[in-house]
């Protein structure tokens, strides 16, 4: 399928990079260095012009384009292309990145035409309060209307499931260990293998058991009930409005008097404090320091990273930034600020879920990009109908549910996969096409 | 002279002339009624044309621009209401009737009327001809609504600049923005007024035909109509509503609760099919709590002092509770006769009032229930300096002005309140009439509400004629600026109003 990408910044190299392999991809961007950068790396076409340009569009080849993904930062300049892409051709598939969560209420309203819009603050929202629900996790992310979620955490504690061969380990019912990563290697895990100490994990299972699992992993960990969020901006709104959304107390520490208005006046469960948040005497003296998690979403990496250690340094468990430098997960989880969240990412992460086979729904990546969970429908003619579990091929990948009738089912060995089923799969990027194949 | 001022007095009284030339038909009503009985409509004929006559005057006199500004709008309303009173007086007055003898219980009598108040100086009420008796109904049904807003709805080319008249006369704070035009807005207003009206005589008569009340008639299901809906309290009965049966107590006492609610919300819920707007919306419902919560103390009062016992001690204090909390101000007691803790009961009850949009005066359910969040905020902020919040109502923040306007307004009332009480214990001590402190502060606090009734010989089945002149005109002075809600009147008291 050919693809157009608008944008070459973090979010349209992610998808690229994502992509440029099975699929014909031509960036458009005005920024030429970006852009021979990004063709030095990736197998793709690369215009230099604006994305909502009419002539652009047509000399990146719309017309016979499968897709367009206009991600640029600028929701107009999306927008605009979108349109314009669906005048010129109109079977052409158009996804839109957008910072602006009304545009994403409009578009579920159908009064736009696009087929797919991303709200970056949303996306990073749920990613938010997806960690906040089970702490103990690095990453999480769910799957058919929040019946399957898959979680992935860093062992350090639990001493039911650690050096016990995993088929007599006692792990959570209704749940699967899809991958242990140690160091540099990755193992897949049959019966006789052990979950060592320091270990990474990958679960796939029912909510009930992800939140089983981070409490066998970090016994501390309860239900998180106060959350305080630095940084009224948009994404630290739309964090704190899922976060009130699930009944959590939310109080938010924002510096400029206007926009601690803007959220006072649109959360009115949640506490607003017009303060930097940076001296001890405050967090002493307004109990922040009692919080059970602290969400950083300033603009700028370096105050969250600041303000993360403060806060951290006062007693604060559980510290999630919101990070915006491509680099800055790493220094972020590095330094001991507990999980950061890099928001172009998660918005390249769900652009990449649309982008894949049509069949499949959704998609995750782990890892960086190095595995995917695919929710994809199985084809009749697929050669696995009928196999039990426990006689499929071992190719590195692995179903951890399926949806059958819109009800997941966790299988054992002796399930089959029937036809019209949907699965949850678990497989290394690399081995994608062949896993869709296989289906 | 005239450039020195900021205001424009000549479009000022030109408008108020033209509204008084309107105003001044009112009195044929009861000229009709008059004949109809058999009595002289001369009064009322004369009150018209006198009122006609000043009104043309006034507007021929001065030259109007097109419009009135905002800060003309003050004292349009507020010298409309004061000629609206004289109208309302002449009849009074220019009657043979000797409880109307003097110009300022006449003026008492009318000011009562209009601003739905209710207290009267008659003391043989069912000795006035059916036209006068009549007349104090009306005058409490046009003042209901408004007078102004009456005029916006009807005539066809009222010079009017802005929704800002509209909004100074109709009761309670504007905290949702009115979306529609002005004019509309008055027509449903009126509209709705006068279907709930229609409906409550209709409901009354029935109660009369089909024998459930002998006392009750269509006459008196008219009469009593036209002085609930506006939260009046004006009766055809020297003893109120003593002498009727249970059954139009209680759908009296219903249209009571009707009317105390915000007009613009029953119109969404009856006209919009929208119910549930009542379930959501927090005043409504604070209101309905605060009304349930004074009867019910009333009932374990009345019923453990063995004042009263059974259905009656619950009608009762149901009855009374209402009328004096909706500011309506009939009663179906005497009150007067109640234990000390009832009375204080009911006093308090008086300074709750209506919800803001309804016929209802006093400072407001809205007021009450966003002063108890402000002041909560103020709590809240002495402990945690850095703490932004904005105060919200049904789930919306309501504007720092009007949070600014709310604090004021109660501060102002409370002032006005204890000043009225003040000049009428001074003068009470005066002229030695043997008013009881209780008495005078339920008589300021009644006036200033609109409610009506006071206590000792002012009470539920007496009459203000003992007062003196000076205290009347105290009274009079607070029901015009209570029904006005003090703000506009009390603007004009300051020297910027005035300045360039």
């Amino acid at each position: 399928m050919k693809i157009v990408v608008i944008g070459a910044g973090q979010v349209g190299s992610t998808v690229v990079e994502a992509l440029h392999n099975e699929h014909d991809v031509t960036v458009v961007d005005l920024d030429e260095q970006r852009l021979s950068a990004l063709a030095e790396r990736y197998d793709a076409g690369v215009i230099v012009g604006n994305g909502a340009s009419r002539r652009t569009l047509e000399e990146a080849g719309v017309r016979n384009a499968g897709l367009l993904i206009a991600c640029t930062s600028r929701d107009e300049i999306n927008i605009i292309a979108a349109i314009f892409s669906k005048k010129i051709a109109p079977a052409t598939k158009t996804v839109v990145r957008t910072t602006n969560e009304e545009y994403l209420e409009i578009w579920h309203e159908r009064e736009l035409d696009f087929d797919l819009i991303v709200s970056s603050e949303r996306e990073t929202a749920l990613a938010v309060s997806g960690l906040i629900g089970v702490p103990a996790a690095r990453q999480t992310d769910v799957f058919a209307d929040g019946q399957v979620q898959i979680v992935e955490f860093d062992v350090d504690g639990g001493q039911r499931v650690i050096g016990v061969p995993l088929r007599e380990a006692e792990i959570p019912p209704d749940s699967k260990v899809a991958s242990i990563i140690r160091g540099d290697s990755i193992v897949v895990p049959r019966g006789e293998e052990k979950i060592e100490l320091g270990d990474r994990i990958i679960v796939i299972g029912s909510p009930e058991a992800a939140q089983a699992w981070s409490t066998i992993i970090a016994p501390a960990g309860r239900r998180v009930e106060d959350v305080v969020i630095y940084g009224a901006g948009r994404t630290g709104l739309a964090t704190a409005r899922v976060l009130a959304e699930q009944g959590i107390k939310v109080r938010i520490v924002e510096p400029s008097l206007e926009r601690a208005r803007t959220a006072a006046e649109e959360l009115p469960d949640a506490r607003v404090f017009q303060a930097s948040g940076m001296d001890a005497e405050f967090i002493e003296r307004e109990n922040i320091n009692k919080a059970q998690a602290a969400v950083f979403a300033m603009r700028d990496d370096a105050k969250n990273h600041y303000a993360a250690t403060l806060v951290k340094l006062h007693g604060v468990p559980y510290t999630i930034a919101i990070v915006h430098d491509a680099h800055s997960v790493e220094v972020f989880e590095r330094v001991g600020i507990d999980r950061a969240v890099n928001p172009r990412m998660i918005t390249a992460e769900e652009i990449v879920r649309f982008a894949h086979d049509p069949r499949t729904q959704q998609v995750t990546m782990l890892e960086g990009n190095r595995f995917e969970i695919l929710d994809i429908t199985v084809r009749p003619e697929s050669k696995l109908l009928g196999t039990p579990f426990r006689d499929l091929p071992r190719t590195g990948a692995l179903i951890g549910a399926i949806v059958r009738e819109s009800e997941a089912v966790f299988p054992h060995g002796d399930d089959v996969l029937l036809p019209g089923d949907r699965v949850i799969v678990f497989t290394e990027s690399k081995r994608v096409s062949i896993v869709e194949q296989a289906l | 002279m005239r450039q020195r001022l900021g205001v424009d007095l000549a479009a000022t009284f030109n408008l108020v002339g033209g509204l008084v030339k309107y105003l001044s038909l009112a009195p044929l009503v009861p000229a009709a009624v008059a004949t109809g009985y058999g009595e002289s409509p001369a009064p009322f004929l004369l009150a018209t044309a006198i009122g006609f006559f000043c009104g043309w005057t006034m507007e021929r006199l001065s030259y109007g621009k097109k419009q009135v500004g905002m800060r003309e709008g003050f004292l349009v309303v507020s010298l409309t209401w004061l000629f609206a009173a004289m109208i309302g007086a002449l009849p009074y007055w220019l009657t043979a009737e000797v409880q109307f003898a003097s110009p300022v219980d006449s003026y008492f009598e009318a000011m009562s009327g209009f601003t739905t108040t209710g207290a009267t100086i008659v003391t043989d009420i069912e000795g006035l001809p059916h036209g006068l008796a009549m007349w104090r109904q009306l005058t409490q049904w046009l003042g209901g609504m408004g007078i102004i807003v009456l005029a916006l709805a009807v005539l066809p080319r009222l010079r009017v600049g802005g929704r800002q008249l509209l909004e100074t006369e109709l009761p309670g704070p504007e905290i949702e923005e009115m979306t529609l035009r002005i004019r509309e807005t008055a027509q449903r207003l009126w509209l709705l007024y006068i279907a709930l009206t229609a409906l409550m005589v209709a409901v009354l008569s029935v109660i009369a035909w089909t024998g459930l009340d002998a006392t009750m008639s269509f006459y008196e299901a008219v009469a009593h109509a036209l002085t609930t809906l506006p939260t009046g309290g004006f009766s055809t009965r020297a003893r109120s509503l003593e002498e009727f049966g249970a059954a139009s107590q209680w759908a009296i006492a219903f249209f009571m609760v009707v009317a105390g609610v915000n007009f613009a919300l029953m119109y969404r819920a009856f006209f919009r099919r929208q119910p549930r707007v009542f379930v959501r919306d927090e005043e409504f419902r604070l209101y309905l709590t605060l009304l349930g919560l004074g009867s019910a103390v009333l009932v374990v009062e009345l019923w453990s002092e063995g004042v009263l016992r059974g259905e009656a001690a619950i009608r009762h204090s149901v009855v009374n509770a209402v009328s004096l909390m909706t500011t309506t101000g009939y009663a179906s007691a005497d009150f007067n006769e109640w234990p000390l803790l009832a009375a204080i009961v009911l006093v308090a009850l008086m300074f709750v009032g209506g919800s803001a949009g309804s016929t209802g005066g006093s400072v407001k359910v809205v007021r009450h229930l966003l002063l108890g969040r402000i002041l909560t905020r103020e709590l809240d902020q002495a402990v945690h300096p850095e703490v932004v919040s904005r105060i919200h109502l049904n789930g919306r923040p309501v504007d720092e002005r009007i949070v600014r306007a709310i604090s004021s307004f109660v501060l102002l009332y409370v002032g006005v309140f204890a000043v009225g009480t003040l000049l009428l214990i001074i003068d009470a001590a005066r002229v030695d009439s043997g008013l009881r402190l209780l008495d005078a502060v339920a008589a300021a606090a009644t006036t200033l509400g609109n409610v009506g009734p006071a206590f000792g010989f002012a009470g539920p089945m007496g009459s203000f004629e003992p007062f003196s002149d000076f205290s009347k005109i105290v009274m009079i002075v607070l029901m015009w600026v209570g029904r006005l809600e003090i703000i506009p009147v009390a603007v004009l008291l300051t020297r910027s109003y005035w300045r360039v």
